[in-house]
């Protein structure tokens, strides 16, 4: 038992896994600015790269809701 | 016009990775995006099919020193 348990310790360590959406594609670097940091202020964003301007985010519905009063702003 | 795509994130080092990238390679239907040296971002209905492809080929990798074999 004790060998299985660490084989499934292994198992974890090896690959964590998250389902989420993948934010890409952005207008401008300001767009995608104030999009990533709503998404970490609310605590959905789990990686992002500035330089890419990408970002995963466990969550989409309040991501599209921001986006969508943002655009009806300007 | 930015998008949202839907999948799996998957972090994990990057020997696993380029395995994961090789996999992918033969019919390019498992990563959505390479992110970096370990991180992808996968289609979510690939993730068993992935984890079991992993499996069979560490398996295969890790025979001659560790049988998987229950021990008990």
């Amino acid at each position: 038992v004790v060998d299985q348990i660490r084989l499934w310790q292994l198992e974890n360590e090896r690959m964590r896994t998250m389902a989420g959406f993948l934010f890409k594609d952005f207008d401008s670097a300001e767009e995608y600015l104030s999009l990533s940091e709503y998404a970490e202020e609310i605590g959905v964003l789990v990686w992002k790269n500035d330089r890419k301007r990408m970002f995963f985010a466990s969550k989409f519905e309040q991501l599209r809701d921001y986006l969508k009063s943002r655009k009806k702003a300007e | 016009m930015v998008r949202a795509i839907r999948g799996v994130l998957i972090e994990c080092e990057p020997a696993i990775k380029s395995i994961i990238v090789h996999l992918d390679s033969a019919n390019n239907d498992i990563i959505i995006e390479d992110l970096d040296e370990t991180h992808l971002v996968v289609k979510e209905n690939m993730v068993q099919v992935l984890k079991q492809k992993l499996d069979d080929r560490l398996k295969e990798t890790y025979r001659p020193e560790e049988p998987l074999e229950d021990s008990e």
